[in-house]
């Protein structure tokens, strides 16, 4: 039954909180509580074990549901220390739209019906008011599912071996247009609001698809692992020297924390390019950071980014080295397990990724400084991710321990 | 029969290729789904098919009621989209009949070239109404693709029709501003 | 004393840097007593720890997640480091004003050095001493952001080599546990990464590196504390390396390569000070001179070397002190720490680089001729030394920061010490044991003389008689009037190059390209290519991926 719960409490605090928009505070309250409930059941469900409660065979494998417990608590920190002039009921409202999806994607019975869900998603995204035309919004997204079905059909089709690496292009293609990177790029307009930005895919949605859809892939193409891997990693070196220059030296601020996601990703292509447990565990943990890191500062830099303040305090120096990568926070060990990684299976591969680990400082000093002069909530908010990225940087164990690694 | 059901999914794609009006687009999505449908059934996949055909029925129905006016087929500057057709028509031929072996090569067909055309769509950067229609023949045409693995395709035909129903129920409203 | 108890010299700083948080509002010296008490606390919980038991105690807290597990480890090389890293940072925390934000910032990056030196495991002394260079520049920006400071990347690649040097050991030798590494995993590539990490994440450079540069900062206050938190680290990760070798690196020519590198660092520090116009600017290459000799003592590979090169370190502490809390002008102070650092007799840096010479030219060889260089990098620095006497001040500092009482009591300490070297020695010694395994008859501890394989030191009777020597000629000494720029000695030899040298880099950071130039980097022109308009590129990655896997 927690499957089940998992996405229809969600989908009801959604709906709930978008038929009560008149009341914004009775929407919070409502949305909160069935969003609870439904983070509750992930937490009880057990990983593996299947539900058939609505005659479809529905189970939360152990990375999915990590991922979602860690994408709940990042919804719920960000609404309760909601940026300045964000409207909380409306971040619950996509963020627990957002979560409903994820859930169904997670406990999908097929990659199909995942890819499915992905495409109601993508129809729901783009419904809502975005500056970019509607058919620019819907492209990328409805490319990424396009690709993905196609990468089912040619995983299924009986015939020699190329047609299973056909299918391994579709699997990699189809997930770097849903996330957005390159070279299967969202358009990106600073102004426009997150809900509809390209950002969800790439910071919220990205990561539990990116889970779920690289899991199954390996049962579903069995001999075309070393080209799904190839892929992976080769896609991830061109992202995060791409997003790594490209966040350092972009005009845009806004920008600048878009293609700092794009090489967050990249990383994490690599660590599930790798194909060992220790790349595994080194990608969930940036995804982990993602979620819990990043993207709550990017939605915290807004207001500064609007008004064009840029400092140099501590609590931006800080933020700076978190980005980055450095110790004691969760970028650290990512990369040591990176590392491990790809040590262990073609050391050169590791010198290159070695190497890139560097650009990440540039970008990261300048992102810092995007933070403004936090106050209040905002540095409350700032505090708490830093916080938990210090706790997953000195101990990751738990979370992996909960992703099954 | 399961070839002319083939045939007439690549039709009903192509139709949403070059249609413009509601009318044309409701058109392909209903042949799209009719056919898909017959091909998903002659898998064995009865259960799905219904879904499928249900789903394409409601959504075509509901296309008819909004978008722009009239049929819009063909309109002038059409003939790239025509040989787009024609191309993909061909290249799903070839990789579901040449490359691929096995029975089912109809099916397979039907779907590569679904989801070929309907990605085409998306990809032209067209209106509202267009892209919506693209959106649920390209759910259709995934429905369909499960079927070549018939262990588990009822759940994604069903979600592939509640997809391309709901898909026509949104606004083809271009909202102020965006 | 419980294994947990190893986690108090790691708790009480960051307790520390909590109540200084805490005490914030009231900026003067509640928080500055709070901030130094906790490392200070620190420092006495590892005296507590060790004297009574004197053997090596470890705490193992199961797996952290990323391949290490959470080990500790206090050995005696541990409790040298420690207090090498604590007390100069306690003294310095203590006397000196500092805003809240910097005090916290120092603090922790002084717990995170000592969770770096009693880390069990290669991994682990990785994190933590990231973290602690990262909290360095940290302070250091929040002290003044346009003084200059070690770059952050450099301090990163250090200890993500070190990061990687420990994941190499656990895939070759099973584990990166400093106790449990099969000497087979101690590769040249994985001493290489860690040599590369010690070098460069301690400044450990030939050229003006960041180790100099700091302190030419207005205010010194944050500088000390970064050269005393990071300084020590990378000689420590040399010293472990022989724990990882089971006393030698893994093949001898680096022990050549590492010894000359060190008389090179010396060399420059002293050529530099030989030729500096104002007496910071002497100061300023005073500790890499001092770490210099000490890495050309540590690569010697003998445990006389070893024992020389901790004996520095420890003398290099007392330095790091000294120099923050020095004043601009001369004076006994600016004298009696010139003097502790040069080496002059009978001060204890006079004692180890006689030790860490004798044990090069022991080793013979091509070590010999290492030593040889030495010998001349020494005179040099001495001819440095005593030129800056009479040197004119530098730019000011405020009064606030400096200590010059202290600074003297200090510097005198270091060289009136110099007969107690044997007692250094004797406990130098005893944390050399840890790492390398010592041959019987090889040095016999004594306190009142030293005997090494080809001599014997006589140290009360030779450095006695000149501590009391030299005190006499202190007393009799007239004070040297301070003399204006344009009067002082000139140096033994220029610096060619240098200025051409500082021309070129300043160029090189002052480049920009045209206004009209547009640059081929758009991300821009990409994503609009690649989102606007026809999927073209989209298309062509489809078909480039398509074509490339299916070769």
């Amino acid at each position: 039954m927690e499957p089940e719960l998992a996405v229809a409490l969600p989908a009801a605090g959604a709906a709930c909180a978008t038929a009560l928009r008149p009341r914004p505070r009775l929407a919070l309250g409502l949305g909160a509580l069935l969003g609870a409930g439904g983070v509750a059941a992930v937490i009880l469900s057990a990983p593996g074990a299947a539900s058939d409660l609505l005659g479809v065979t529905l189970s939360l494998s152990a990375p999915s549901r990590s991922m979602l417990i860690v994408a709940a608590g990042a919804l719920a920190f960000v609404v309760i220390l909601a940026p300045q002039n964000a409207e909380r009921s409306t971040l619950l409202r996509w963020g627990l739209a957002g979560l409903a999806g994820m859930a169904a994607i997670a406990v999908a019975p097929t990659l199909d019906v995942s890819v499915m869900v992905l495409l109601a998603l993508v129809l729901l995204q783009v419904a809502g008011q975005g500056r970019r035309p509607y058919a620019r919004r819907l492209r990328a997204p409805a490319l990424a599912v396009a690709l993905l079905g196609l990468a089912l059909l040619f995983a299924r089709m009986p015939g020699p071996p190329a047609l299973q690496k056909l299918g391994a292009v579709g699997l990699v293609a189809g997930l770097a247009a849903a996330l957005g990177t390159l070279p299967y790029m969202h358009e990106f307009d600073p102004d426009e609001p997150t809900s509809t930005s390209p950002i969800p895919w790439i910071a919220f949605v990205g990561p539990l698809l990116a889970v779920v859809v690289l899991t199954r892939a390996r049962e579903l193409l069995p001999s075309a692992g070393g080209a799904l891997g190839a892929m992976l990693i080769g896609l991830g070196l061109i992202n995060i020297v791409w997003g790594c220059v490209a966040s350092w030296r972009t005009e845009l601020g806004a920008a600048a924390w878009r293609y700092s996601f794009t090489a967050d990703w990249g990383l994490a292509l690599c660590g599930f390019g790798l194909g060992v447990s220790e790349g595994q565990a080194g990608a969930l943990l940036i995804l982990y950071s993602i979620l819990l890191g990043r993207l709550p500062l990017y939605l915290w830099s807004r207001q500064p980014l609007r008004e064009k303040i840029q400092t140099d305090r501590p609590i931006n120096l800080l933020v700076a080295a978190a980005l980055a990568g450095s110790a004691p926070f969760a970028g650290f060990p990512a990369r040591i397990l990176v590392l491990r990684g790809a040590t262990a299976l073609y050391w050169p591969l590791a010198l290159v990724i070695a190497a890139t680990l560097l650009l990440w400082v540039p970008s990261s000093l300048r992102l810092g400084r995007t933070m403004g002069m936090p106050t209040g909530r905002q540095l409350a908010g700032i505090a708490v991710a830093l916080a938990l990225s210090v706790a997953l940087g000195l101990y990751p164990q738990p979370l992996l321990s909960l992703a099954g690694q | 029969m399961t070839e002319a059901a083939a045939f007439a999914a690549w039709l009903g794609g192509a139709i949403i290729v070059l249609a413009d009006g509601r009318r044309g687009l409701a058109l392909g999505l209903a042949l799209m789904a009719a056919s898909l449908a017959v091909a998903t059934f002659m898998a064995g996949q009865q259960v799905g098919a219904a879904a499928l055909l249900a789903g394409g029925i409601v959504g075509s129905a509901l296309r008819y009621r909004s978008g722009p006016e009239g049929w819009g087929l063909m309109q002038p500057g059409s003939t790239p989209r025509i040989i787009l057709t024609i191309v993909i028509g061909l290249l799903s031929l070839y990789l579901a009949l040449s490359i691929s072996t096995g029975d089912g090569g109809a099916l397979r067909f039907a779907a590569l070239a679904s989801i070929a055309l309907t990605s085409a769509r998306l990809l032209q950067g067209a209106d509202r109404a267009a892209a919506l229609t693209a959106a649920s023949a390209l759910a259709l045409a995934l429905g369909a693709a499960s079927a070549i693995a018939p262990a588990a395709s009822l759940s994604a035909c069903v979600a592939a029709g509640i997809v391309a129903a709901g898909a026509s129920t949104l606004s083809v409203i271009e909202p102020s501003g965006a | 004393m419980p294994p947990l108890a190893l986690l108090v010299p790691i708790a009480l700083p960051i307790l520390g840097a909590a109540l200084v948080v805490l005490l914030r509002r009231n900026e003067g010296l509640l928080a500055r007593a709070a901030a130094s008490a906790g490392v200070w606390a620190a420092a006495v919980a590892i005296v507590a720890l060790w004297l009574p038991v004197r053997s090596t105690e470890e705490l193992g807290l199961g797996q952290l997640g990323f391949g290490s597990s959470f080990e500790l480890r206090l050995d005696a090389v541990a409790v040298v480091f420690s207090l090498v890293v604590l007390l100069p940072a306690a003294t310095l925390l203590a006397l000196q004003p500092r805003t809240w934000q910097e005090s916290t910032v120092a603090v922790l990056g002084v717990a995170a050095a000592v969770m770096a030196v009693e880390a069990g495991g290669v991994l682990l002394t990785a994190i933590a001493g990231c973290t602690a260079a990262t909290l360095a520049v940290i302070q250091l920006d929040v002290e003044d952001l346009r003084a200059p400071r070690p770059s952050w990347a450099m301090l990163l690649a250090a200890w993500i080599a070190l990061a990687w040097a420990g994941v190499i050991l656990q895939v070759q030798g099973g584990t990166a546990i400093y106790a449990a590494v099969p000497v087979s995993a101690m590769t040249v590539p994985v001493f290489a990464l860690t040599a590369f990490a010690a070098v460069f994440g301690s400044g450990l450079l030939p050229w003006r590196g960041w180790a100099s540069r700091l302190w030419s900062r207005p205010s010194l206050r944050a500088a000390g504390v970064a050269v005393a938190t990071l300084q020590p680290l990378g000689l420590y990760l040399l010293v472990r390396a022989y724990e990882l070798g089971d006393g030698r690196y893994p093949h001898g020519y680096l022990h050549l390569m590492l010894a000359a590198w060190g008389v090179l660092v010396a060399f420059g520090a002293a050529a530099r000070a030989q030729a500096a116009t104002t007496r910071r600017e002497y100061m300023a290459e005073v500790l890499p001179g001092m770490a210099g000799f000490a890495l050309m003592s540590l690569a010697v590979g003998s445990e006389l070397g070893l024992v020389a090169a901790l004996i520095l370190i420890a003398t290099s502490a007392v330095i790091a002190v000294c120099l923050p809390l020095l004043p601009e002008r001369g004076g006994p102070p600016s004298l009696l720490v010139a003097a502790a650092a040069a080496g002059v007799p009978p001060g204890l840096a006079f004692g180890g680089r006689l030790l860490g010479l004798s044990a090069a030219f022991e080793a013979g060889g091509g070590m010999g001729l290492i030593g040889l260089a030495g010998v001349a990098t020494w005179l040099l620095s001495a001819a440095a030394a005593a030129r800056s006497v009479g040197l004119p001040a530098g730019r000011g500092r405020p009064a606030t920061e400096t200590f010059p009482g202290v600074a003297a009591a200090l510097g005198g300490l270091a060289v009136v010490a110099g007969p107690a070297l044997g007692l250094a020695f004797v406990a130098g010694a005893s944390a050399a044991a840890d790492v390398m395994s010592t041959q019987a008859g090889a040095l016999e501890n004594g306190v009142s003389s030293i005997v090494t394989v080809s001599t014997v030191v006589p140290v009360i009777a030779l450095l006695g008689p000149l501590l009391l020597m030299g005190a006499i000629a202190l007393a009799f000494a007239k004070p040297v009037p301070s003399v204006a720029r344009s009067e002082s000695h000139p140096p033994l030899f220029k610096l060619y190059g240098s200025a051409l040298y500082s021309r070129i880099a300043e160029q090189v950071r002052a480049a920009a390209v045209p206004g009209e130039y547009r640059s081929l980097f758009n991300p821009g022109a990409l994503e609009s290519a690649a989102a606007g308009g026809a999927p073209l590129l989209w298309l062509a990655s489809l078909v480039a991926l398509a074509f490339a896997v299916t070769r």
